[in-house]
Order: structure tokens, then sequence, then C-alpha cells
């Protein structure tokens, strides 16, 4: 059987910094997964609620908003520093992007501090009763997943700051940001269901 | 694709080239070689087989429970053990050998039938391996010394909780399957983003083999199925670690939210592995009748839609715990639904096979042998999705016969079917045929006479799982012929076990394709070398061998490196090559972060400090697997 030259691919790039990339479906595929989760959470949470005599059970009261409200904003700005960083390697300015993503390495690690000196002063335990249990689980959830996104962006940001990173070569970041904004906006639907979610329900 | 074949030039190999690119593309052998080792069909080959030894010995513990129930009052397996040991079988069935024994044919076969070289993630493969592996043993391990999980394969609560269960088993029974989502969810993203980016050019959706449309259903059924066990899951080992109040009911707890999260999950667990069944049998067919199958669109329009409804299904398993009446209706219409698309498949396969010239070869058999279990096992399905006749059989032996019919006929004929199709392909040597039937009437008959009875011993009243019956209920002769089949059954799959040894020495060999069938796989050597493809082929049709041999050319793509592992990108829709990426070598991370997963997967068993451990280990792990090695130019 003669075999013929079909497509010569000797020219097509090598490197893909945006969706031409498996890496970038791969992340997606991440993200989409646990979306999943965050929504049978979530299920769960108003199975529970739905079922309960009284949502947050009697003597009990929803945790303050201030604190995680804070949060929230210090996040949603992590995704903005974490966008310009991004913008940076994208015009191939490598100190834009190194000091983005320090920048966002650093809100999201207050996060962190303030996460755990709220959750220190609860009242309420996860062995109290379900809605303890939902409320610790979900915030630990979200808690971990803030842990990892920190520990993996400092990678990137040491990378970074070594120069690692180029226009061409930026896979790397674009799949560490697509995650970022994933854990930051799997925040507000947490954020509505813990905090403002049993002052609807009870009001 | 587009030019005129005498405009284009032709390829002629230079052996030094060839010996690079094996060069580039092989797998270190050995120890710690074999550690290291991320080719596709490597992985692929060690899913088979790993989930083939897990078939054994869970067929095995099966035997033991026909044993146990062959007559009334035997005192061969105590209640306890015999509780284990029914867990066990259930549990090792679906999650260690039917899950991972489709993913292992999807990773091996997937590959080759879209026309690459590896798959997109080569060392996330490897991980999903490792972590499948090390779960398995660990959950054998606890058989073994008598702690095994004995709560029953959806281990429902409050049954599940600390208070009735209180020793290990069902902790590992939890934490058995982290490991199994894991290393499923790995598998179907890897799949995935394989078969929408790195097909062959020009192989567009509408050319995808069947086989390869089956698989990515499968795997975007994995995807969307898989999280809610992970909840369920992460929520019971909390409640049994450390207190929480889940499905506690003085605690304000909910029992039946595990039922809801684990069927969502678990009645599309069925489908997953009936998916890549249904996608065997249409390979099979056509190869079998030598000529393009009927209703090729209608076929995969079928598939996409089982992948779907199945989500809509899960309450059926759930009619007896007193639902409102809307949910009711709404769940028997899906559960009746599900018959149609299915139909399709049917009907469309009846009209493929109408007036061609069959080959009665092995694989064909066992997919003929399909078709009469499975409408068995669906035409109960129908009677089930009935709530009045479903509440009369619930936990009877009546549903024991039902989800036998459909998972060993819908998957495990089908399955061998594709073993003995590809195994010429793997080996490079042909099973012998004889074997092949023997195996298959063997296990044919033995199946029906294991199975059969059981509709009959359901409706008479015997409950499934218990450990054994009285001699005045009647029972005892029907449960004989059951147990006396099942041995039958049990030597056709033994015969096929040694067929493939035998035919490792013996067998006759294949050739690059021995059945004249028209996909890809079938035009590289058997077994194919390290790299797959000399050329990765350039596709004008669904039937690209049929049409080679026609035309006496073929087009390939050239240009791509020898001296690293590349592959072409290619766009989702059409297929049109877009670019080149490069593929990570052979590394031992993968088994590293596999280890230390598990060390924290099992840990947290005895104390909660092991998933912080857990966490920094894999952390650790995963910075040695990506971080770039110099000089920085490879990627």
């Amino acid at each position: 059987m003669r075999v013929l030259e079909g497509v010569d691919v000797t020219d097509m790039p090598r490197l893909h910094p945006d969706k031409r990339a498996p890496l970038w479906w791969g992340i997606l595929g991440l993200i989409t997964i646990e979306s999943a989760v965050v929504l049978a959470f979530c299920v769960s949470y108003l199975y529970l609620a739905f079922h309960a005599e009284a949502w947050p059970p009697l003597g009990e009261s929803p945790p303050p908003l201030l604190w995680p409200s804070i949060n929230l904003g210090l996040l949603l700005l992590s995704c903005i520093t974490m966008f310009a960083a991004g913008q940076g390697i994208n015009r191939g300015n490598k100190r834009v992007l190194a000091i983005g993503v320090t920048i966002s390495v650093l809100l999201a690690s207050t996060v962190l501090v303030l996460r755990s000196l709220e959750l220190m002063a609860y009242d309420v335990s996860w062995k109290d009763h379900s809605y303890g249990a939902i409320v610790w689980t979900i915030s630990g959830f979200h808690y971990v997943h803030v842990t990892s996104m920190v520990l993996g962006s400092t990678v990137i940001a040491i990378l970074a700051w070594r120069g690692y990173f180029t226009q061409a070569r930026q896979i790397g970041v674009v799949v560490d940001t697509n995650y970022w904004y994933f854990v930051c906006f799997a925040w507000v639907p947490f954020y509505l269901l813990l905090y403002w979610g049993p002052r609807i329900y009870a009001g | 694709m587009t030019q005129q074949p005498s405009l284009q030039r032709e390829i002629h190999d230079s052996p030094e080239e060839t010996e690079r690119l094996a060069r580039t593309w092989h797998s270190p052998r050995g120890f710690p070689g074999w550690f290291t080792q991320v080719n596709q069909r490597m992985i692929g080959r060690r899913f088979i087989i790993t989930g083939f030894i897990f078939f054994l010995l869970a067929g095995v513990l099966g035997l033991l429970i026909r044993t146990q129930l062959a007559g009334p009052e035997q005192q061969f397996l105590d209640p306890g053990l015999y509780n284990q040991f029914f867990t066990m079988h259930g549990t090792v069935m679906m999650f260690f050998f039917a899950i991972p024994v489709m993913e292992g044919f999807a990773i091996y076969v997937v590959p080759l039938m879209v026309g690459t070289r590896d798959m997109a993630f080569p060392r996330l493969n490897a991980f999903g391996y490792y972590i499948y592996l090390i779960g398995g043993i660990v959950l054998f391990g606890s058989l073994l010394i008598g702690m095994a999980p004995d709560a029953g394969w959806f281990n429902y609560v409050p049954l599940a909780g600390k208070a009735y269960s209180p020793g290990y088993g069902v902790d590992i029974w939890t934490t058995m399957i982290t490991f199994i989502e894991v290393s499923a969810l790995t598998a179907a993203v890897e799949l995935i983003v394989t078969i929408l980016r790195l097909r062959a050019p020009g192989m567009s959706l509408n050319r995808m083999p069947l086989f390869v449309w089956a698989a990515l259903v499968m795997s975007f059924m994995i995807v969307f199925a898989m999280p809610a066990v992970i909840v369920s899951s992460t929520l019971l080992i909390l409640d049994r670690l450390v207190d929480t109040q889940f499905f506690i009911v003085e605690g304000g707890g909910q029992p039946l939210l595990w039922q809801h999260l684990f069927w969502y999950f678990g009645h599309p667990e069925v489908y997953i592995i009936l998916v890549p069944a249904l996608g065997m049998i249409s390979t099979i067919i056509i190869t079998f009748t030598g000529r393009p199958i009927f209703g090729y669109t209608a076929l995969v329009l079928s598939v996409v839609s089982i992948g779907f409804v199945s989500f809509g299904l899960w309450v059926h398993h759930m009619f007896t715990t007193g639902l409102p009446q809307l949910g009711m209706s709404f769940f028997t219409a899906a559960s009746v639904t599900i018959a149609i698309p299915s139909g399709v498949q049917i009907f469309c396969w009846i009209a493929s096979l109408w007036g061609a010239k069959i080959r009665f070869a092995t694989p064909m058999l066992w997919v003929l042998g399909f078709f009469a279990i499975f409408v068995i096992g669906g035409l109960t399905g129908v009677m089930i999705a009935s709530i009045p006749f479903d509440t009369q059989v619930h936990d009877t032996f009546f549903l024991v016969a039902h989800f036998h019919y459909v998972l060993i006929g819908g998957a495990v004929f089908p399955l061998i079917g594709a073993l003995y199709y590809w195994w010429p392909k793997f080996t490079g040597r042909l099973m012998s045929e004889k074997g092949g039937k023997w195996s298959f009437w063997l296990a044919f008959i033995g199946f029906n006479v294991t199975f059969f009875p059981m509709h009959q011993l359901g409706l008479e009243g015997m409950p499934r799982r218990v450990y054994t019956y009285t001699a005045e209920m009647g029972w005892g002769d029907l449960n004989l012929l059951s147990t006396l089949g099942s041995f039958v059954l049990a030597a056709g799959f033994v015969i096929t076990l040694i067929n493939a040894i035998w035919s490792l020495y013996r067998g006759q060999p294949a050739g690059a394709n021995p059945w004249n069938a028209p996909t890809l796989e079938w035009s590289t050597e058997s077994p194919p070398p390290a790299y797959n493809y000399r050329h990765i082929p350039v596709v004008e049709s669904r039937w690209p061998l049929w049409d080679w041999q026609e035309r006496g050319e073929r087009s390939v793509v050239s240009g791509l490196s020898s001296r690293r592992r590349e592959v072409v990108i290619t766009s989702i829709l059409d297929a049109e090559p877009i670019g080149v990426q490069v593929l990570p070598h052979p590394t031992i991370w993968p088994f590293i972060a596999a280890v230390a997963a598990s060390s924290g997967f099992i840990g947290i068993i005895f104390h909660p400090i092991f998933f912080v451990m857990g966490f920094f280990l894999v952390f650790f792990a995963m910075v040695g697997w990506f971080w770039p090695r110099r000089p920085w130019k490879e990627d």
C-alpha cells in the first residue's frame, strides 16, 4: 500500500498558552468534577435543612456575617490580581506576572488566617447535630481548597520569579488561574447558603 | 485531505528513524522501571489484567456464597463471614472489576482507535492505576484478616453507622470508595481529553468509531456521577471518625440522604458499565458482518441519551422508602423511558445482522449471548419499574436475578467477546476458537441455570442476603440447581482463562488485521510497537481500513519529531490539525504521589492527622511531578 503525506505538522506550534493545550481541558475536567461536588454539598445542606424541625436548631443562631463577607471580598479581589498577572505574561511582562501571583497568594493567605480565627470562635460543634456537621464540613472543604490553591500558586510564583514563564510557555499560569477562579467562586454559593440561608429561611 | 492524490509526496521510512522513534517511546522494564511506565498500552493492560484478577477473586466469593446456599440450614459459612463475602462480592465486582476493566479496555483501545500515540496525560494515567491497585490490595487484605466490610455493597446507614457496624470494616469500605473515585475520575478526564483533542486528522465526530463514542459517554457519566458518592462517602466517614451527625436521626441526621446520594451515583454506575459494552457490541457486529452498521447516527444518539436518562432513575432503588406520589410517578416514567434508547440499540443491531453473512467466530457468539440474556434482564427491568410489582419483590432473589441478567448479560458477555476480539491486537496471537466456543456455551448455559431459578425463588419470597433458610420453605431444590449452574458458569470463564494463557505460547500468530476489521487499531502491528503508529494516520471515512484496501493507498501525518514524544492535536468537531503536543517521559513521580495519597486515605481510618499528612505529601509529590527540568525548551 502506498503511504502518502496527508498533513505536514513540522511548523505547527509545540507550546500552547491557551485552550489548544490538553492540560487546559484537563483542568476544566477537574473544575467540572469539583463543581459537581460543590453542588452535592449544597443539595445535602438543603436536604438536611428542609427535613429539620428548626434550622438552625433551637438555641443556635446563624454564624456572624461580617468575617465571611470580608473573606468574599478578599477572594474576589485576589481573582482580579490573578487576572492582572495573566494579562502581564500575555504581554510578556514577567515582573507583572510574578508580582500579581504573589499578591494573590498573600490575599488568599489572609483569608486562611481570618477563616481560622473565625472557625475557632464558633460556638457550634460538628458533633452537636446535623446543622453543625454540615456547616463545619462545607467550611472545611472550602478551607482545604483555598489551602491547596495557595500552595499550588506559591509554586507558580516561585517559578515566575525565576523567569520560567514566557508568552508561549505559560499554560501552567493559565490553568492555575482557572483553578483559582473556581475556588474563589465556589465560595459564593457556600457563603449564601451558610450565612444568608438560615437568616432568610428562618425570617 | 482535500489535496489530489497525485500531488502528495510518497513517504518512505528509514530504519534509523524508526529505531529512534522506538527508543523515544520505549517503556523501561524491570525494577524500578516498571514503576515509571506511562505509555497508555502498558497502563491499559495493567488495568485489564488487575481487573480480571479481581473478577476471579470475587467470582470465587460468589461460588462460596452459592455453596452455602445450596441446601437448607447449611453451616459451611457462618453468618458474619457470609455478610463479609456478599459485601465483598458486590463491591469488588462493581468497583474493582467492572469499572476498571472497562476503563482498561478504553485506555488500551481508544488511543489506537483514534490513531494517536498515547493519551493526553500519560502520567495521570499511571497515577490512577497505582491508586486502584493499592485500594484493591487494602480491600482484599481486610478480608484476609477478617475485617472486611459487611454492610452490603451500597452500605446503607444506619446499619453502616458507628453504632451498628463498630469495627474497621465499613471504614475500609468508605476508604476504598475514595480510591476508586480518584482512579475512575482520572481515567475519565483522561479519556475525554484524548478523545476530543488527540484524534487523527480527519476523524471528525461523525466518523468516530462507536466504541470511542461509548467511552466518551462513559467518561462523562463518571465525571457527573462520582461527585455524589464523593460527598456521601465523605459524610459517612466523618460520621464514623469524628462523630458528625449526618446520618444519625437523634442528631437531626437523615439516613435517606445517604440513599439519595448513593443511588444518584449508583444508578448511572450501572450504565457506566453497560455503555462501553454497547460500544464493544457495535464494534464486533461491524467486523463480523463485514459491512457498515445500520443506523450509526441513531446508535450514537441512543448511547448519549442513555447517558442522560440514567441520571433520572436513581429513585427507583428507593421505591419502598415512602416517597411523594409525584416523585414515584416521575421515576417510574423515567425508568420505563430508558427502554427506548436501549430498544433503538437492539433494533439497529438486528437490522445490521439481517441478511448479512455473519461469521460466527467466538466474539460474535458472546454478543449473541448478550442479546438473549440482556433482553430477559430488560424485560424484568420493565416489570420492576412498576411500583406495585417492585414493592412485592423488593430485596428478594428476583432482584438478584434481574441485576445479574443485566450486569453479566449486559456487560460481562460483551466484555469477554471484546477480549477475544482484541486479544490478537494485545498479544499478537489468536485465542483458540474451539476453547472460545466451549467457554461460551458453558458460560451461557451455566449462567441461565444459575440465575433463572432465582426469579422463581424471589417470587416465592426468598429474601436476598440471608445466609440460610429452613427446609420447610421449599427453596432447597431451586437453590441446589442454581449452585450447580454457578459451577458450570465458573468453568466457562476458567476455560477462557486457560485459553488466554495457552494462546500466549501456542496461539496462531495473528498479523495486523486477523478479523478484517475497519477501524484504525488494526492497521498497526500486533501487538503495536511502543509508538503505536509509525505515522499518525489521516482518516477520510468511518471505515478507513476497508477504504484503504480498495484504494491501495492512504495518507499520513508527517513532520512529527522522533526525538520527543509528539502527538497531533486536532479540533474537537472536525479533527483539523491545529498543533503538536509534546508528552512527558516515564517517571517515578506518579507512583510516589499514589503512595502519598494512599497513606492519607488509609491513615484517616486510624487518626484524622493522617489527612493533613497525606495532603502535604501529595503536594510535595505533585511539585516533583510537575517541576520543569532543564533544558526548558523540552516542553
